[in-house]
């Protein structure tokens, strides 16, 4: 099923950018567009953040770096973005690339923020050989394991996290998992809030802590709902652990709807707006009523006068 | 330039005067024809009516975007039209400025009518019209609408007084002329003339009840222009997110109040023979007039599109540039040239100001304000802040439909039929006030 919607994909896209892909090889870019760098450091986060977006916007065309598994185009198949003969470009000619896109290439200078693009360069650059500090997404050899577990520790006293990966090898012993990313997430009102930290990788041990930020704010009580996981499914499936815990900042939560506001409710009105408007209509009702009540009096002064 | 007779100094009496005034309410053959023609019209729109109240809003060409269509630029200009009572018959009569003396009524019929047909239009937008009671109910002193329905209310009320209090010598001199009128009508008469057989005693008092009403009606009728504008201005909305909108909407309004009064001036003049009453110094003097309020309007105009498109911020821009020179370009400018910056131009000479080129200039005048309102309405209602998708086609555009169209004719027609029907039963002039104004003796027998 998913070869098929691979393969009209690309007949789809074959057919929409033949004529541009010609050419597609004399890809030139400006001199000035070329000396940009990378603002962001190359640190685990920033890389780990890269590979995230480029697993989100990239993958689906170009395939794992350095595995040449992208999809199979004509005439011009996508680039392996993790191959030597592409990473020998600056940042900023992969920038570039990326910003306006050519041939099959879309743009993706509107749908990409600029600082998630430099993060995917971080990831790209992670695999280059010749860049002299390499910091790479660590990549340690797992024995094959079966039955994996996530386990998650919660420390109230100092605030800690402790998670737990490990599964259980062919000789049926139980081994943690090493330098594999894992997520801490914390529900807020609108989606979650990451708190894994700059480095939320395995030790040998399979074990990763993750320190609770202090100033977090929770419920009534300081509870929050976390969610721990594994980052990337593609390791041993979706691995996560969902958990209320008591380590936010109590929180009496403020309902704008309860004070006097002009956004409030009519019994919440704001008491000036209430005064001027009722104190208005009365004033000026009074004086019709009077002038009502005058018009009684007219033919009376009729017959005073007879 | 002028088919009327030529003016003459006539030494009015008493007698002349009531006959002049009274005669034409009660033999005016082609009168009875135009109120049947307009009662056909509403009828004929009613239906229109009706098939909004069986099948829903969703008749009309409004959708999610534009909630607000035709229907609430129409009732901007009613309400717009309607200040003209406070201006002449308030705010002039306060300065005793003799001249409004014979139009002052006119004025106040004028009034009257807009204002209650604007209420009405506001019902008339209501896919459930039942609910109208919820507004006061359910209202929210926060919001504009509350206040707007109060104002308006308060507003008829005190413009009906305005209008029937002045008249009440004149009923009394009804009661005892109109020998012809319908028994019901003699009945009107006598109630509303409240025994006035104008002595000092009731002089004085009458007067002091209407110059209560005249003060009265000066913050209420401001109030009712500059709470309309705050239902727009209290959004933040393009283009009506403005500071100046309240007296930007009485600049405009007293705009199109004064030249609805010249039109209807002119219609009284010509079909009831007035032309001893409404001579040619009140078309030069609501001429000046005008020219004084469009100017006053125009540098609010000024103000109203230069600063916010000599800044250009992000959202105004789509907005400005789509009145300046998009798909609203010809309303807009049409709206100001026509409308406004050519009848300055023209009104300043004086052969302009005689009745009937004034009268030309004042429909376009009136027209122009009508489109300007439509111009503030719909167009800030295309431009949310947040982009209009994957919605249906209907949604992105606003064309009023049929069903509106009539619906905003029965409106007018419903207006122009209750000023009829207020100047077929009261005298348009006043004639103890004209009388006076002339130094005439006043006789009104008990």
């Amino acid at each position: 099923m998913k070869n098929t919607i691979k393969n009209i994909a690309a007949l789809f896209l074959i057919f929409i950018f033949s004529g541009s892909l010609a050419n597609a090889q004399g890809w030139t870019v400006p001199n000035s567009a070329k000396k940009k760098q990378n603002p962001y450091e190359a640190t685990s986060k920033n890389v780990s953040t890269g590979k995230k977006i480029y697993n989100l916007h990239c993958k689906s065309c170009h395939g794992d770096p350095t595995m040449a598994n992208m999809l199979p185009l004509a005439p011009v198949a996508p680039t392996d973005l993790g191959a030597q003969n592409f990473l020998v470009q600056s940042d900023g000619e992969i920038y570039y690339k990326v910003n306006k896109g050519q041939g099959a290439m879309p743009t993706f200078e509107k749908t990409i923020s600029d600082e998630d693009k430099w993060m995917v360069i971080a990831f790209l650059r992670s695999f280059d050989k010749n860049k002299k500090v390499k910091q790479q997404v660590a990549e340690v050899k797992n024995p094959e394991v079966t039955d994996v577990k996530l386990e998650l520790n919660v420390n109230e006293a100092d605030k800690t996290l402790l998670a737990k990966l490990s599964g259980i090898t062919k000789k049926g012993k139980r081994v943690g998992l090493q330098g594999i990313e894992m997520s801490f997430l914390v529900k807020r009102s609108f989606g979650y809030l990451d708190v894994s930290g700059e480095d939320p990788y395995t030790n040998e041990k399979g074990d990763v802590a993750v320190q609770f930020p202090a100033d977090l704010p929770g419920d009534r009580e300081g509870q929050v709902n976390m969610i721990v996981k594994v980052t990337d499914d593609a390791f041993y499936g979706k691995l996560e652990e969902a958990r209320v815990v008591t380590l936010g900042v109590p929180t009496d939560p403020v309902n704008p709807l309860d004070e006097r506001a002009m956004w409030g409710t009519r019994a919440n009105a704001p008491i000036w707006i209430i005064v001027t408007f009722v104190g208005g209509v009365l004033a000026i009702w009074s004086v019709i009523f009077l002038v009502l009540f005058q018009m009684i009096k007219l033919p009376k002064l009729a017959k005073s006068k007879d | 330039m002028n088919d009327l007779p030529k003016q003459k100094e006539t030494n009015l009496s008493f007698e002349k005067i009531k006959k002049d005034i009274l005669h034409p309410m009660q033999n005016h053959k082609g009168l009875e024809l135009w109120i049947v023609f307009l009662i056909t019209v509403i009828s004929v729109c009613g239906w229109a009516y009706y098939i909004q109240l069986k099948d829903g809003l969703g008749v009309t060409g409004m959708r999610d975007y534009v909630s607000w269509g035709l229907y609430i630029a129409n009732f901007v200009f009613f309400v717009a039209v309607s200040l003209v009572g406070m201006l002449i018959s308030s705010i002039l009569g306060l300065l005793r400025i003799d001249w409004i003396t014979p139009i002052s009524r006119i004025a106040e019929i004028i009034a009257v009518a807009f204002v209650a047909v604007a209420g009405l239009v506001i019902v008339l937008d209501m896919g459930r019209p039942d609910r109208v009671l919820n507004v006061m109910i359910h209202g929210r002193f926060q919001s504009p609408i509350l206040w707007d329905v109060t104002v308006i209310t308060t507003y008829l009320t005190v413009s009906a007084l305005l209008l029937i209090l002045p008249m009440i010598p004149d009923l009394a001199i009804c009661k005892k002329e109109l020998t012809k009128a319908s028994p019901i009508m003699k009945k009107l008469y006598n109630i509303l003339s409240l025994g006035y057989i104008n002595t000092p005693e009731q002089h004085k008092h009458l007067h002091k009840m209407i110059r209560t009403l005249m003060v009265l009606i000066v913050p209420i009728g401001l109030a009712i222009h500059t709470v309309t504008s705050w239902l727009f201005a209290a959004t933040l909305r393009n283009g009506w997110d403005t500071t100046i909108f309240g007296p930007y909407f009485v600049a405009g309004a007293f705009v199109a109040g004064s030249a609805a009064l010249i039109i209807a001036m002119y219609f009284f003049r010509v079909n009831y023979k007035l032309q001893d009453y409404i001579t040619d110094l009140q078309f030069d003097k609501m001429g000046k007039l005008l020219v004084a309020v469009c100017l006053v309007y125009l540098y609010f105009n000024l103000n109203e599109f230069l600063v916010p498109g000599y800044k250009m911020k992000t959202g105004d821009d789509i907005h400005l540039k789509e009145l300046f020179y998009g798909n609203w370009a010809i309303m807009f400018w049409a709206s100001q040239l026509l409308g406004n910056i050519i009848p300055i131009i023209l009104l300043v000479n004086k052969k302009f100001r005689k009745p009937l080129p004034i009268m030309i200039i004042s429909l376009f005048v009136l027209a122009g304000a009508w489109f300007k309102r439509y111009v503030i309405v719909i167009p800030t209602m295309l431009h949310p802040h947040l982009p209009i998708q994957n919605v249906p086609e209907n949604f992105v555009h606003y064309y009023p439909s049929a069903i509106e169209i009539s619906v905003t004719v029965l409106s007018f027609a419903l207006v122009l039929l209750i000023i009829t029907v207020l100047s077929k039963i009261f005298p348009v002039v006043p004639i103890v006030e004209t009388a006076e104004s002339k130094g005439i003796e006043v006789k009104i027998d008990a």
